[in-house]
């Protein structure tokens, strides 16, 4: 099956001349070719087995879903006081304390480790002139410090260039949770809960916030300007910006098993503003899987388009018992009928 | 593709727009990279052309040259001489600029042109390959006044040269040369064509020549014929130019609908997003911004990758047709050349083929055969005149009109007879009937050396005045009409016409000859009249021709010669199966009715009664034509359902006066009529004709071989010419040479339609893969709050259109839908692509609708699986790309019909290849998606989320071509099925092999239907009378003989030879 290996020798009697083309099975488009035809048993067959195999992948996604026990507690609107609630964005914009407690309770046994998600809905850092207020040539090395013009309207503070620049850091998230069971402190692990890849080479490890949040108008959290920037995890995170408009952050892991009927006191700082927006906070907590976190669509998914292949391959069988067709029949072609039949 | 341009020239305003930052969504690079790729692949190619034509020019330009300076000779470039330089050139030197010649030295190969008695020509022979494509030998002569003049006297010489503006008619040269004192008289010397070197050719059989230039650099004969052939555009160019269109007005109008949502979400809901920061105030512009990263975004709909890849593809298809061994002249070895690359697969839509006769469906091969004198047939037992005894006794006993009959054959021509090293003599003629008639004359011992010594001639073509013993006799030989009027009256000219009437039956070609013997006093009389005629600056061949007319009466008529020319190998079986691909042909010929109806009838153009009829039209004068014109057409009406295969035959008169003033009735008789045949029409009218066809709207190809052919090949949609032996000619015009008829089956079978298949598919899947990708932007639009963020990044986008997408459909170049054999087995499946069936809007809209599915399908899977703690950006984007890379390879597989080892190397080896390059892009830590292909490669939801979009995906696409192959199968699917199965194949094989044995059990149908090509998917042939399968007559025999007066033949012709 080469292609050009496969020429033989020049058919006799072609005189030479210069002109005479180079005899190859790919020049005389000869190439031997495998051409498949679409037969009824082969068709049906295919859809058997695509049926036969997404089914079961399915049902072994479907589980691996169910596996992840996942709480989800909305706390946006419960932590804002009943005064307030009328206006919950000068609530979120005044001064003073703003901690707020919840419950949780377990509902199913949480092996460890267990992930705190925190989820904002309708919180669009996917929108372009946010997506683009960046600059990570910034964030990699102190010597591009400079380097803000990307980075508008977050560029710098009187005339001093703001590190991390742009709306993305600018307005990094700050909500805070402590978690205690039965009045015992649970630790939240906030180490590696950002990517090895970017700790390593996108933060530089002697870059330093400056500048940041220090002009008008303050947008989310503030960064310990003693502490370089690769060890800003929860910046790291943020900075890596979310596709679509519902999305979870890694908050940190709680490294304790978590068991049934166990409740769960979060005290928890509400400052970050989603009221201007009607956006939605969440925080949640949950297990993995091999598939990642709770999420049915896979399965459902691949039973829905299994169970169609599976319809297919009996519909095309029937066809084929009720209506046999003999492939290729030359009386199909028009030219061969006569023109009377 | 003039849309395309405007296209390309808006992408590079989508480029310059790019530049302003505020408004690109990712990298200008993105735009950019893929433009500048594709214009540095047609820059470079067009700069290497331009280079090798810089390169050829320069050694055109300074090529060294002689020229004669106050009879001094001094060498400089080419490029250096002026009007009125003469240059001096020495033997197989090529002519650099048209020139009138002065002073030449005899060579004494042609020492007899010295017995040449009026006007004592000197003459030396002129190779003319490069202007007209012919290589044989052109005589040329010094003129009159200048005989005598040697090279010393040079220096001396002092004249005026009075020359018409340039023209390219390499035919005609009317000047006059007036020389000064002390130079002969003071004459006016009327200066031909014969009287110059025209640039390009080659001087030989002369030692040297001397030259005044007359015209140089682009105003020579060639310089102004060599025009530049305005680029044909394809059918498939204008449809996919109409797509494009709509494509583009689609694209326009989702940019305008998504610039106005994102202004108004803008406006009411990310005024509230405060961490987007927009500003409260805003200059009034900044209401476009958003459309216009709309249209950026947008900009990816119109594939730019699909210019490179068509060129790319065409070109190999040009070099499919080149390197075909099929197609290679065994006789002389000539190859097929595609001198236009870009036309192919307009081959595969022709309708239309207009055929030239001689040459084209014959062999061009003359052999005298057979001969009638005075009333006697010669030849007539064994089909062969030069062994028939009779004959060759009669020349022996010297019998008057036997000897008369043999000079004329011998001398009465242009032939030049050059004598070989080995000291054979070797006939040049630019005629082949002459060339035929001369060898003959050899043959029975009547052998043309020269001129013999006791021989006067004044030689003027067609009439030869002949001196013998002091007598002047005039020979002519022509078409029995144009030598019949003018016989003596006392002779009996019914046993010629019978004559030539019974050979023209034969299908031989007939010439007559003729004699009479002139008084000197009527012939210096004439001659004075000719002279003055010959040197008349307006309307000179009229006027020679009229004169010539003058010495033509009381002719005493010798007999008639009769000459083979064999049909070509194959002819009749390749219109047969053309025909039945639903081809017409309509042959145009300026030979005669009865030989073109001969001809036409063994070459199964027509049916022999009583399934064919032929439909006459003619008279000389309007209401004539008209009449005839309107009962063929009444005729032609009532007889559509019949099953009768009817054809019209018109001579080039009749066609003058029914286009003149006819022209609507003709044209719709031009679209009843399957067949027709022209006879007697002149290259201009050839090329009339093919104007009607295309101003129908039908595909047109044109074949011919000879220079009478030219001007109808380049008129049509597709010429093709036959590199044949009237010259190359026809097929330096053309846009296909092929060495022989036959080959024409395989280049419109074979390589037409499979160029038309394969373009048909690469055109409408890139559109696919573009439509696709831009939909995924367009949805992502909605979840990104309309502010036209791109989901994938700038190495992705760029990477998509040139490299992910672009090489699996390349190599559909080499895919077969059906074999060879199949499609040689049922020509009517060109049908498929004569009316379009495989790119017209509905199948369009099929592709769209899949681009559609597809990127619904890649979406909506991945913001789904993708949902919640996954949703990175750069990780999204990078699965929805693999999602749309893995569909492609589906496609791809699914749309190929043969898989060779190169197919499953660029499908499966462009998957591997996608995950190579982002590998490599993800181990570059400052690229933005650093490290993202490794995270995902090693999750086992990505690979989930592959193998649930390619199941989502193709799984329906891939129901629906099952079912629609299965039970509405095209009559492609079932010829495919049929030959892979193995089984009915051979049975329907034969049957369509011997479509005679067939004969009786089908009844044919009509063939003049009207015009029915519905493009959109319908059930096809049957309801297709065009397809309907036809018998044609039994009996007709294989091989046939044509006659064919070649002096009357073409108008062109005989007016040529009036003025030498």
């Amino acid at each position: 099956m080469s292609s050009g290996g496969g020429g033989s020798s020049e058919p006799s009697g072609v005189k030479k001349t210069s002109k005479r083309p180079k005899y190859s099975r790919f020049t005389q488009q000869e190439l031997p070719a495998c051409k498949p035809i679409l037969t009824p048993s082969w068709v049906i067959l295919t859809f058997l087995v695509a049926g036969v195999v997404f089914i079961p992948l399915g049902v072994i996604c479907l589980f691996a879903s169910q596996g992840v026990v996942e709480i989800v507690d909305r706390y946006d609107t419960d932590c804002v006081p009943e005064s307030s609630r009328a206006n919950k964005v000068a609530y979120i914009q005044s001064e003073g304390n703003k901690m707020c407690n919840r419950t949780i309770t377990v509902t199913k046994t949480m092996k460890h480790p267990i992930y705190v998600y925190y989820q904002l809905e309708n919180y669009y850092q996917n929108h372009r002139r946010y997506v683009k207020s960046r600059n990570d040539a910034q964030l990699r090395s102190p010597r591009e410090e400079n380097d803000v013009q990307t980075c508008a309207p977050e560029d710098n503070v009187a005339g001093h260039p703001i590190v991390p620049c742009g709306l993305v850091a600018w307005s990094l998230f700050n909500d805070t949770y402590q978690f205690s069971r039965n009045s015992e402190k649970l630790p939240v692990n906030k180490k590696d809960i950002s990517w090895k890849s970017d700790r390593d080479s996108k933060f530089g490890k002697n870059v330093y916030p400056k500048n940041f949040q220090s002009g008008a108008p303050i947008g989310g959290g503030t960064l310990d300007p003693k502490k370089p920037l690769s060890e800003q995890e929860d910046l790291i995170v943020w900075m890596r910006t979310a596709a679509l408009p519902i999305f979870r952050k890694l908050y940190g892991k709680i490294e304790t098993d978590l068991n049934a009927g166990d409740t769960i006191m979060v005290l928890l700082e509400n400052n970050y503003n989603t009221y201007s927006f009607n956006g939605e906070k969440k925080l949640v907590l949950s297990t993995t899987s091999w598939l990642g976190g709770r999420n049915d669509f896979l399965g459902v998914a691949y039973l829905t388009v299994g169970s169609i292949c599976l319809f297919l391959a009996v519909t095309f069988s029937v066809l084929y018992l009720v209506k046999p067709r003999q492939l290729g029949d030359p009386s199909y072609l028009s030219w061969n009928r006569s023109p009377g039949g | 593709m003039k849309l395309y341009i405007v296209e390309l020239s808006s992408q590079e305003l989508v480029g310059a727009i790019q530049l302003w930052s505020l408004i690109t969504p990712v990298n200008p690079a993105s735009t950019w990279g893929p433009l500048i790729f594709i214009f540095a692949v047609s820059a470079s190619k067009e700069a290497w052309d331009d280079y090798h034509r810089f390169l050829s020019d320069k050694i055109a330009n300074e090529k060294q040259v002689w020229i004669v300076k106050h009879g001094i000779k001094k060498h400089i470039q080419a490029q250096e001489i002026q009007v009125g330089n003469i240059v001096w050139l020495r033997e197989n030197d090529e002519v650099p600029c048209d020139l009138v010649l002065l002073v030449l030295l005899i060579h004494k190969v042609f020492a007899m042109l010295r017995l040449f008695k009026c006007g004592k020509k000197w003459t030396h022979t002129l190779q003319t390959a490069a202007l007209d494509g012919e290589t044989d030998l052109k005589t040329r002569v010094i003129p009159s006044a200048c005989v005598g003049i040697d090279l010393e006297l040079l220096h001396r010489m002092k004249g005026v040269l009075e020359c018409p503006v340039p023209d390219k008619d390499i035919r005609r040269f009317d000047a006059n040369m007036r020389l000064f004192p002390p130079f002969i008289d003071n004459d006016v010397c009327s200066l031909t064509i014969k009287n110059t070197l025209l640039q390009s050719c080659y001087l030989r059989n002369t030692e040297w020549a001397c030259g005044a230039s007359v015209y140089t650099g682009n105003q020579t004969k060639l310089g102004m014929s060599r025009g530049i052939a305005e680029p044909k555009l394809t059918a498939m160019d204008a449809m996919i130019d109409k797509l494009t269109g709509a494509i583009f007005v689609f694209q326009i109008v989702v940019v305008l609908v998504l610039g106005v949502a994102g202004n108004v979400w803008k406006d009411t809901e990310a005024r509230k997003q405060w961490y987007v920061q927009y500003p409260a105030e805003a200059p009034w512009y900044e209401l476009l911004v958003i459309p216009l990263r709309f249209e950026l975004l947008c900009s990816i709909m119109i594939p730019i990758s699909i210019k490179v890849s068509l060129d790319l593809v065409k070109g190999l298809y040009a070099k499919f047709i080149e390197w075909d061994v099929e197609m290679i002249d065994q006789e002389t070895g000539t190859a097929s050349y595609a001198a236009n690359t870009a036309i192919s697969e307009d081959l595969g839509q022709v309708e239309y083929i207009l055929t030239d006769k001689t040459g084209t469906l014959t062999d061009n091969k003359m052999i005298f055969r057979r001969c009638c004198i005075g009333s006697i047939f010669y030849g007539n037992e064994n089909g062969d005149a030069l062994k028939d005894a009779h004959l060759l006794s009669a020349i022996t006993s010297g019998s008057t009109d036997v000897i008369r009959f043999l000079t004329v054959m011998a001398i009465g021509n242009t032939v030049i007879p050059v004598r070989s090293k080995a000291g054979d003599i070797v006939y040049k003629a630019q005629s082949q009937d002459e060339e035929a008639l001369v060898i003959a004359a050899a043959k029975l011992n009547m052998v043309f050396v020269g001129k013999n010594a006791n021989l006067l001639e004044i030689r003027f073509n067609g009439l030869t005045i002949h001196c013998q013993n002091g007598k002047i006799i005039l020979l002519s030989k022509g078409a029995d009409e144009s030598i019949l009027p003018y016989a003596c009256a006392g002779q009996q000219t019914r046993t010629i016409t019978e004559a030539v009437e019974h050979y023209a039956q034969l299908g031989l070609r007939t010439l007559c000859l003729a004699w009479r013997e002139l008084e000197e006093d009527e012939y210096l009389e004439w001659l004075v009249k000719f002279k003055e005629a010959s040197s008349v600056l307006v309307d000179r061949e009229w006027r020679i021709a009229e004169v010539c007319q003058r010495l033509e009466h009381d002719l005493y008529i010798l007999g008639v010669t009769a000459i083979e020319d064999r049909l070509q190998d194959g002819v009749p079986e390749t219109i047969e199966t053309l025909r039945k691909a639903g081809i017409n042909f309509w042959m145009l010929t300026g030979d005669k009715q009865n030989t073109a109806i001969q001809i036409a009838l063994s070459c199964n153009f027509i049916s022999p009664e009583p399934k064919g009829q032929l439909l006459l039209i003619d008279g000389k004068s309007e209401e004539d034509v008209s009449r005839s014109l309107e009962r063929v057409l009444l005729t032609m009406r009532n007889t559509t359902s019949e099953p009768k295969d009817v054809a019209f035959v018109i001579d080039g008169w009749a066609l003058e006066i029914a286009v003149k003033h006819h022209r609507k009735d003709f044209v719709e008789l031009a679209i009843l009529s399957r067949t027709a045949i022209c006879c007697r029409v002149t290259p201009s009218q050839k090329a009339q004709l093919v104007e009607i066809l295309k101003s129908c709207d039908y595909r047109t190809l044109a074949i011919g071989d000879g220079g009478n052919d030219v001007r109808m090949i380049q008129q049509a949609d597709i010429g093709v010419g036959i590199s044949g032996r009237e010259g190359l000619q026809a097929a330096r015009a053309a846009d296909y040479s092929i060495g022989r008829f036959r080959f024409l089956k395989r280049l419109i079978l074979v390589h037409g339609r499979y160029s038309y298949n394969r373009r048909a598919f690469l055109s409408q899947y890139s559109f696919y893969k573009s439509l696709l990708i831009c939909f995924i932007q367009i949805f992502f639009s909605f979840i990104s709050g309309v502010s036209g963020t791109s989901l994938f990044n700038s190495v992705s986008l760029m990477a998509y259109n040139v490299f992910y997408t672009s090489v699996p459909v390349l190599v559909s170049v080499i895919d077969k839908d059906l074999s060879e054999t199949s499609v040689m087995q049922h020509p009517q499946i060109l049908f498929y692509c004569q009316a379009g069936r495989l790119l017209n809007p509905s199948t369009f809209a099929g592709w769209f609708g899949r681009s559609l599915f597809h990127a619904i399908v890649v979406f909506v899977i991945t913001i789904h699986a993708y949902a919640n703690e996954k949703s990175e950006m750069e990780e999204l984007g990078m699965v929805a790309l693999s999602g749309c890379i893995w569909l492609q390879a589906f496609v791809v597989a699914q749309e190929t019909n043969s898989f060779t080892v190169l197919q499953h190397l660029s499908i499966w080896g462009n998957l591997v290849g996608f995950y190579v390059i982002n590998f490599l892009f993800s181990a570059i830590p400052s690229s933005g998606m650093y490290t993202i292909m490794f995270r995902l490669c090693s999750q086992p939801s990505y690979w989930i989320t592959m193998f649930l979009i390619v199941g989502a995906g193709m799984g329906p696409i891939f129901a629906l071509k099952y079912y629609r192959y299965t039970y509405r199968p095209s009559k492609i699917n079932i010829l495919q099925q049929a030959e892979r199965t193995g089984g009915p194949i051979v049975t329907i094989g034969n049957i369509e092999t011997q479509p005679r044995t067939m004969e009786k059990e089908v009844s044919p149908l009509s063939i003049t239907q009207p015009k029915n090509r519905s493009p959109v998917y319908e059930p096809l042939l049957s309801e297709s009378p065009n397809a309907t399968r036809r018998s044609f007559g039994p009996g007709t025999p294989l091989e046939f003989f044509q006659s064919q007066s070649r002096l009357s033949s073409s108008s062109g012709y005989s007016r040529n030879c009036k003025d030498n």
